[in-house]
């Protein structure tokens, strides 16, 4: 981008011009469904005023009468009402699959930068962190859900407070897992970025009298943590793909949903592409808003030089 | 010059790295208000030994005392050390996150313990003071090397500190910005701030300094006025590497 | 997922065991000594059943060599359209892996299998079922789109200059990428390709999904038949498939090390 006063050539001004008008649907098609979701679990947590809890927004026998009086869509009419028909469901198991994610995401990062921390700085807790960090990146998810809801069966073990919070207390077993398993991630990604800050940063916090830990906590920190935004931007984004592996653990999120209705329905083709899009807008609006994160917290020449 | 009561008292001071001895019996001393520098060829542990005064680096043998205090004492409280005593970095080490008063006010916030604007306040001060009144609100990466570098020289006054430690302040500059950085220097020396300092800059040191001191391969060759070292140096080393440094100018 | 539900109703006896092999533990302590988790005699079903459990495993190594190699079979020219690509082919590229990329496998490993419904595959000496072909397909493809970004990454690296010189000595714009640049490119991906590698080992026991009889499903078909063994089955699958990435990991380290250009960028 750093060529950008040079005058455009045509072809330039067009592939921009496309460019904005690509932007412009892609926003147009994220409001749709952000717009839908929040409408959608406004309306259940309130009893639903708009529409009876469990029904769609629109109606879909008024979508099929549309779309069929379209020559041309009049084919995908019955397909595109089934999928209105299941909205209500995808949008209940959406706002399980964000919880998750998002919750086990701020704690796996709790976790995740004294794991980091104490790899660089720490003797025997470096070794602690690395074995921890090593474990958990060594198996599967799946067989870590496992030990967690079929071995340990914590399950039966939420303790009260925590307990209720949601239908089914398996979720605290499911965030409790990607917790656990993004804090390993999450801490591999930080001490990439934590080695990253040079060494005479912490010598000057030492040098005007802050302790090693202050030095770390007020220099290192604030640095390392906006180099690794974009990995853990990544990071994000697999939370969000991996979440689905709760379903496997009879965790009612956006998966499981889905593949239940799919089970008693064999209208396979229809939910999988549909919830193969719902996914994909998730993860496009978790990059987008990461983005516009690491544009915000961006400091002139912190990280300018780094190719990521 | 070696009465008791000498503010800075460095006697005997040897550090190893390994098997490698890179300060060996290491002795000057200096009063309130004295400007030291120490001058030698690379390598020969000047800046090692001006690390060792902060415990930024740990000598192994010897004493330091300053203000009448055993500085490698153990039971030495390194941060209040360094508290009070500022330093200067070859390579300014500015915090990259922090704009030039984030740098300065981060020692008198989380050190001396001064609320956020008791704190804003003092490093506007100390900017001012060394010229950079109207570049408060830059981040390092905006500024130039000599900015940089009087950056740093503020990080280190706003801990009000009772010795400056000066390690190769120009080295790292640009020849056009090293007079910035020297005359905010001697502005210093004129305020009387007790100051010891590694620099190649001869001018300087002759200019300002109340004793050079010569260190070659870890050991005090010579040291002296400046007149008598520039003038007359004893030592024949000493002659050897100040004509160097003088083809080099 | 059929599988799920039992599970669930078998998961509630193994803390119980658990609780029982304490007691045990007490009362035959040079016999659970060994074990610092569980119980003796489930060691034994796991260990019993260790043959069973090799076969699973032998099938998730497979699964992982073939879809590691469809991956970069498709990744490697994907990632080079990315580069040196332009017009349709690059966006064609690009929109697919942003779609793999953005999909849980689990999602993909559906639609390969009941969407596209892969037929059953006839070698002769072999046949591969729909379930595996679909899981290779699923998993490669989407490895595939990892790959290409990696590759993408490594060969935008290589500086211009690079290209320049080969052109300059007579090579074509092709023979420069393939004789300068690819050479150059792929050992810088080996950092990255270590990681995929290890995802898709670990991801193959998403397979499961499909009913696929590799590590995973098949430990998840024992403690179905020994509920008390949940534990001891899900922990002696672990520790297989965390020898398995360990293993894999130092291997790759060994060929960075071995043809690691000398003197090379520190990358």
């Amino acid at each position: 981008m750093a060529g950008a006063t040079r005058p455009q050539t045509v072809a330039e001004r067009a592939a921009d011009a496309e460019a904005s008008a690509g932007r412009i649907l892609l926003v147009a098609a994220g409001a749709l469904f952000w717009g839908w979701l929040v409408v959608s679990w406004v309306n259940r947590w309130l009893g639903g005023p708009l529409v009876p809890v469990g029904d769609p927004l629109v109606s879909p026998a008024a979508v099929e009468a549309a779309l069929g009086a379209v020559p041309v869509l009049a084919a995908v009419a019955a397909d595109a009402a089934f999928v209105i028909e299941l909205t209500p469901v995808l949008a209940q198991g959406t706002w399980l699959t964000v919880v998750i994610t998002g919750v086990s995401l701020v704690c796996g990062f709790v976790i995740a930068v004294p794991l980091a921390v104490a790899r660089v700085y720490g003797r025997f807790s470096a070794w602690l962190s690395l074995g921890y960090t090593e474990l958990l990146r060594g198996t599967p998810l799946l067989a870590q859900l496992f030990v967690l809801y079929y071995g340990l069966n914590l399950a039966s073990y939420v303790p009260g407070a925590l307990s209720g919070v949601f239908a089914r207390d398996v979720v605290w077993v499911a965030i409790l897992g990607f917790t656990l398993n993004g804090a390993a991630y999450q801490a591999e990604y930080i001490r990439g970025a934590v080695e990253s800050v040079d060494e005479g940063q912490i010598t000057a916090g030492r040098a005007i009298g802050l302790s090693k830990v202050e030095s770390i906590y007020h220099v290192v920190l604030p640095q390392a943590l906006r180099y690794a935004i974009p990995s853990w931007t990544n990071e994000f984004v697999y939370l969000i793909k991996y979440s689905s592996l709760a379903g496997f653990i009879t965790v009612p999120e956006l998966y499981y949903r889905a593949d239940q209705v799919a089970t008693d329905t064999f209208r396979y083709t229809a939910i999988f592409l549909v919830l193969g899009v719902m996914y994909l807008a998730l993860v496009l609006t978790a990059s987008k808003v990461m983005e516009r994160v690491d544009a915000s917290v961006a400091i002139p020449g912190l990280g300018a030089d780094r190719d990521r | 010059m070696s009465d008791a009561d000498a503010f800075l008292r460095v006697t005997d001071v040897s550090k190893w790295y390994g098997d490698e001895q890179v300060l060996e019996d290491v002795s000057f001393e200096m009063d309130r208000g004295d400007v030291t520098v120490l001058i030698g060829p690379s390598g020969s542990g000047k800046s090692t030994m001006l690390r060792c005064v902060n415990r930024l680096a740990e000598a192994q043998e010897g004493s330091i005392t300053l203000d009448g205090e055993e500085v490698l004492s153990p039971d030495t409280d390194v941060d209040e050390l360094r508290r009070e005593v500022g330093m200067v970095f070859q390579s300014f080490n500015l915090f990259a996150h922090l704009t030039a008063t984030g740098n300065v006010a981060l020692g008198p916030r989380r050190v001396l313990g001064l609320s956020e604007d008791g704190a804003r306040d003092r490093a506007a001060a100390q900017l001012e003071r060394v010229g950079l009144g109207d570049q408060l609100d830059s981040y390092p990466a905006e500024l130039s090397g000599g900015q940089q570098q009087r950056v740093g020289i503020a990080r280190a006054l706003a801990m009000e500190p009772k010795l400056m430690l000066f390690d190769e302040p120009t080295s790292a500059l640009d020849p056009e910005l090293i007079g910035e950085v020297l005359e905010v220097m001697r502005g210093l020396v004129d305020e009387g701030m007790t100051m010891l300092v590694v620099t190649h800059e001869m001018s300087f040191a002759r200019a300002v300094a109340d004793e050079i001191v010569f260190l070659d391969d870890g050991r005090v060759v010579e040291r002296g006025p400046p007149e008598q070292l520039f003038e007359r140096p004893e030592k024949e080393r000493t002659g050897r590497f100040l004509e160097r440094i003088a083809s080099h100018d | 997922m059929s599988a799920a539900g039992s599970l669930a109703l078998a998961a509630s006896g193994s803390l119980g065991a658990l609780a029982s092999g304490a007691v045990s533990a007490a009362a035959h302590p040079a016999a659970s000594a060994v074990w610092l988790v569980g119980e003796g005699a489930d060691w034994g079903f796991v260990l019993r059943n260790a043959d069973y459990l090799a076969g699973g495993a032998l099938l998730t190594v497979g699964l992982t060599a073939a879809s590691i190699l469809l991956g970069f079979l498709v990744g490697f020219p994907a990632g080079a359209v990315e580069v040196y690509g332009g017009g349709l082919p690059k966006r064609l590229v690009g929109g697919a892996g942003v779609v793999l990329r953005g999909t849980p496998i689990v999602v993909i490993l559906l639609v390969m299998y009941f969407v596209i419904g892969v037929p059953q595959v006839n070698l002769g000496v072999a046949s591969i079922s729909p379930a595996v072909s679909a899981g290779i397909l699923g998993l490669g493809l989407r490895s595939a789109a990892y790959q290409s970004q990696i590759f993408r990454a490594t060969l935008a690296s290589v500086d211009d200059g690079q290209l320049e010189a080969g052109r300059s000595v007579g090579l074509s714009r092709f023979e420069a990428i393939r004789y300068v640049v690819v050479p150059q490119a792929l050992r810088r991906s080996i950092p990255g390709f270590q990681n995929e590698f290890t995802i898709v080992l670990k991801d193959t026991s998403i397979v499961f999904a499909i009913g696929l009889a590799e590590l995973l499903t098949r430990g998840a078909d024992l403690f179905t038949q020994r509920t008390t063994a949940v534990l001891e089955v899900i922990l002696f699958i672990s520790a297989i498939y965390f020898v398995l990435t360990f293993a894999t990991n130092r291997a790759l380290d060994y060929l960075g090390t071995r043809y690691a250009i000398p003197e090379g960028e520190s990358v």
